[in-house]
């Protein structure tokens, strides 16, 4: 190591890199003020001379009720008109290059904001416990660090897809993208600046992790400090994109003919910009482990040697876990934002849930069941390597059996595609047995009992190899046995229940549904660690001898995620119909129609599959620029003890 | 007890003869009354799959006999397809039984690789068959190459056979209503208008669920509470002024003895997928403007419902909805 511990020189260098770091991060947030101090004198200037016009907020009420005035500070949404404000490449559907462009540049964006958080965690783990055992902290260690350079190879491709999709709104869609830029001008140089501070960031990061190693020492909580800031700064970055959709779907700080009314915080701050920014991160997290685990799942797939399997079984297993905890709240978080879009306009919510665009969720739903079966069932294709695991082998195929019936009642859609003989033959629209499945206490019901079932599995992986040694044992397995039947049987009373009550009050009943759900997760696992305590193994994990079905599944679980992305964001976009910012400028191009669901889904499966293609060269890429000393067989069996769940 | 391998298959078809009496006493056990008729279906198959289990646990279990994951495959399969198309009555729609035979067919293989043994249970027969040469392997082999292909050439056939029923419509049931309607010359704004008549016993607006306390009580006496004279005004409109019984059924199940000339059928308010999924102005909307004023997204306007604010007051519209909640004891609704 080229730096010598406890070096004074290198202590202040540091602390000089660490307040430069933080004053550019601060540098971003001037300009705001510059330009307010520029609007404010404008302001008054024009206050002087005609006195300013006053236009009343589309969204913003005062303390009275009634609508917020702000000084119109911008020119109106324009009346777009074809041609003349929209551009072709030959026979091209516009819409169809943008969108994909737009997908593309999505994907690795959420990619590359995703994979830093994991790298702070796991880098975390790797320091804590570096203490108690360094061999196992450096293997974290190396694993935060092999997952940066996946990373830092795929954010060069995003900066170009970024510039990619600049192109292609100005070539395609220069009026939409005019009003847009006359909206969002205080900010748009922010999101520049803060993209090189980004770059920046990112850089010493990746580079300096070798320099700035030292065990647990100052430099290595210094290095932590740079990971805390390039979390902090790419959070900002993809809400302040985010900002841009919001804004479309729910506009607010324009009047209604759509002049910007002086008040940024407005434009930003929509109606559905909190629940979309908190949910796109959730996704953003979860997305990001899946891909992790689809490219060790790939190397474990194509390594030649034990050890190099053993490693990348483990990464798998690693990044699958932190996905996974992702994607457990993400339901939730998706149930607040429709709330949130029926409080805003009613018809957007049933065009979503009940309407039009009613047919995507049940798309969205396989694809939700596909992502909650198959980490079932990687779990129970993990266990295959644990000694011990035929103990528990048995109960597999009733998991299988209540996933597979939550997932039957998870899919059943509200309205059939059916001829109208079937239809006679039904006896109206809804069947009077699976209709009860097609409404929202059935899906709740359905979508608890899952995750349950998932924390149920991972339980017993968590024992597979493990002969529990506390004296409270049977208290333990009992209260287990109680929390779960406890919780099932409550999610399950509430479900029926939720048919016999006023919508408003249903709506409730999710979140006693929840609370189970989180009960046993939070609860249940930690009491199942807690009984692992002392315990002994029956044999270390034989890590590197998963199935291959396993490994599979994992990148199953990766296009499934990339997949619902792709349909979730063809449905975010379709709801607001002909409009380009919902009900303030309208979309008059010929594309202004709502894609058939055909159509969108060819399109999105086209989006997954250039997106993995570029995304196995970058994973090729990463695999050949070094190659990774892989993990010796002392070390893969040091990972076998029985320690806390997710670090194992 | 050990009894001869041959003997196992006996069960199974044990299982389906019975299966298919009580299949059929399931189609007609309702005599027309689905509600009855889904839910004998619904008991019979959990009966159906607890006596599987047991079978297959006595098999196993008792009698020691291993059946080898590539047998259960098809078994199992036959088990699902049996339960939905045949003992789910009434019949549900192709689309819906194609996909949920698509996941009981994934999750069979799921089960059947789900640890090492059993997938190298299901697996080894399909290699055997594939690899050997011995005359067995050789006669399973070209069973298998004739079959399949078989059985796919029978499908192609199947499906590029000339169909004369009507085509599939994804009819949208609950299209988005639009923001407000015009109705009598009164703008009424739907995602904020209230049904004036939803009075509790103080003359004030009653809070949707507090109606349930009239829910079940007879509202044609002549000292009822407020909201059941409205109730009552309804009903008047639903059997006499407006007549949407003939259509909607007396038990507003929507088969009233028009309902079967009409293509689609009526709306089914006993349901819990129509009323109770929507506000109350949705329906408001829907009453007034009928089959013509639906919005774009519910193409191809297949609704034969009048437009009958031409022939109601407004007064008489909302009456109706009240009495349509009461009666099936759903509620509207509601954001709040």
């Amino acid at each position: 190591m080229s730096i010598t511990r406890n070096g004074k020189k290198e202590k202040i260098g540091a602390m000089l890199l660490l307040s430069m770091m933080a004053m550019l991060i601060l540098l971003p947030f001037a300009p705001i003020n510059v330009s307010a101090q520029e609007e404010e004198a404008a302001a008054e200037g024009a206050e002087e001379a005609t006195g300013p016009e006053m236009a009343k907020d589309v969204f913003y009420w005062d303390a009275n009720g009634d609508p917020w005035e702000g000084p119109v500070s911008g020119p109106p949404a324009p009346e777009l008109v074809y041609p003349d404000n929209y551009g072709t490449y030959g026979n091209f559907q516009s819409r169809t290059l943008l969108w994909i462009s737009n997908q593309q540049h999505l994907y690795f964006g959420s990619f590359v904001l995703a994979v830093p958080m994991f790298v702070w965690v796991m880098e975390l783990v790797g320091v804590v416990l570096y203490r108690k055992d360094p061999k196992l902290g450096k293997k974290f260690d190396d694993l935060a660090h092999e997952m940066m350079k996946i990373s830092l190879t795929a954010y060069s491709v995003t900066a170009i897809l970024g510039g990619v999709l600049i192109f292609t709104f100005l070539a395609l869609y220069p009026g939409f993208f005019g009003y847009l830029s006359s909206i969002f001008k205080p900010v748009m140089h922010i999101y520049a600046l803060l993209f090189i501070l980004e770059s920046g960031v990112l850089y010493v990061f990746y580079y300096g992790w070798d320099a700035m190693n030292d065990g647990c020492g100052d430099w290595k909580y210094g290095h932590m400090a740079i990971g805390t800031m390039l979390n902090a700064i790419g959070i900002v970055l993809m809400v302040m994109a985010n900002t841009w959709v919001a804004f479309m779907q729910s506009p607010s700080g324009v009047d209604a003919q759509g002049r910007f009314l002086g008040d940024i915080w407005k434009v930003i701050h929509t109606p559905l910009m909190v629940p979309i920014v908190i949910h796109r991160i959730l996704g953003n997290a979860a997305f990001g482990g899946g891909v992790v685990a689809a490219y060790a799942s790939f190397r474990f797939l194509s390594a030649k040697t034990p050890e190099e399997k053993a490693h990348y079984d483990w990464m798998s297993y690693i990044a699958m876990f932190m996905g996974v905890l992702a994607l457990i709240p993400l339901p939730f978080a998706g149930y607040w934002l429709m709330r949130e879009i029926y409080a805003y306009r009613q018809q957007m919510g049933i065009t979503l849930m009940g309407g039009l665009l009613a047919w995507v969720f049940i798309m969205q739903a396989t694809m939700i069941a596909t992502l909650f079966i198959t980490v079932n069932y990687y779990l129970m294709q993990a266990m295959g390597r644990m000694p011990g695991y035929e103990r528990y082998a048995p109960a597999f195929k009733w998991i299988l059996a209540i996933l597979v019936i939550s997932t039957i009642s998870w899919l059943t859609p509200h309205t059939l595609v059916m001829t109208p003989a079937e239809l006679k033959a039904m006896g109206g629209a809804q069947h009077p047995v699976v209709g009860n499945y097609g409404v929202m206490s059935a899906k709740n019901t359905a979508i608890n009992t899952m995750i349950t079932t998932t924390v149920l599995t991972f339980i017993l992986y968590q024992r597979s190899n493990i002969n529990i040694k506390v004296p409270w044992a049977w208290k333990g397995n009992l209260f287990l046995i109680f929390l779960f039947v406890g919780a099932e049987i409550n999610i399950l009373f509430l479900g029926i229940y939720g048919y016999y009550i006023p919508a408003n009050v249903r709506i409730g009943l999710s979140v006693p549904q929840v609370a189970s759900t989180l009960t046993c997760l939070f609860v249940g696992v930690p009491v199942n660690t807690k009984m692992l305590k002392g315990a002994t193994q029956i044999a270390p994990i034989r890590w590197g001898k998963m199935s291959v079905r396993g490994a599979y599944a994992l990148f199953l679980l990766a296009v499934a995620f990339t997949w619902t992305m792709a349909v979730m964001g063809y449905l975010r976009s379709s709801v607001r119909l002909h409009w380009h910012v919902n009900e303030i400028l309208r979309d008059n191009s010929p594309w202004a129609f709502t894609n058939p669901l055909g159509y969108a889904g060819n399109i999105n499966s086209l989006n997954v599959m250039l997106f993995w293609t570029m995304l196995l060269f970058v994973f090729w890429l990463s695999a050949l620029s070094a190659k990774k000393a892989p993990a010796s067989v002392e070390e893969g069996a040091g990972v076998g003890k029985a320690v806390p769940a997710g670090s194992h | 007890m050990k009894i001869n391998h041959r003997f196992s298959i006996i069960f199974p078809i044990i299982a389906v003869i019975l299966a298919i009496p009580m299949a059929v006493w399931a189609g007609g056990g309702g005599g027309g009354q689905f509600y009855s008729a889904g839910y004998y279906a619904l008991v019979i198959e959990t009966g159906l799959v607890i006596g599987a289990i047991f079978l297959g646990w006595l098999i196993k279990e008792k009698m020691g006999i291993h059946i080898p994951k590539l047998i259960q495959f098809p078994f199992l399969w036959a088990m699902c397809y049996v339960a939905l198309r045949v003992i789910l009555q009434p019949p549900i729609p192709f689309s819906l039984l194609a996909m949920y035979m698509g996941v009981c067919t994934i999750a069979i293989l799921l089960y059947c690789s789900l640890t090492v043994d059993s997938w190298k249970d299901f697996s080894h027969p399909i290699a055997v068959m594939l690899r050997e040469d011995h005359a067995k392997a050789k006669l399973s082999r070209y069973a298998t190459f004739l079959i399949v292909p078989g059985l796919i050439a029978a499908q192609t056939y199947n499906q590029m056979l000339p169909s004369f029923g009507e085509p599939i419509e994804l009819r949208t049931v609950h299209p988005a209503p639009p923001a407000s309607i015009n109705v009598h010359k009164k703008l009424v704004t739907l995602q904020t208008a209230e049904n004036p008549f939803r009075i509790g016993d103080d003359g004030e607006y009653l809070k949707v669920g507090d109606e349930s306390k009239y829910f079940g009580q007879n509202a044609w006496v002549d000292d009822a509470p407020k909201f059941l004279q409205q109730v009552k005004e309804g009903g008047i409109v639903f059997f006499g002024t407006a007549g949407c019984f003939f259509c909607h059924g007396d038990n507003l199940d929507g088969k009233g003895p028009f309902s079967f000339a009409f293509n689609p059928i009526p709306a089914n308010f006993a349901d819990p997928g129509t009323i109770s999924q929507l506000q109350e102005t949705f329906v408001f909307w829907r009453v007034a403007k009928g089959g013509p004023d639906l919005s774009r997204e519910a193409f191809p306007w297949a609704s034969a419902m009048p437009p009958w604010e031409k022939h109601l007051v407004t007064n008489e519209i909302w009456k109706v909805i009240i009495f349509e909640y009461w009666h099936t004891g759903f509620f509207p609704r509601t954001w709040e």
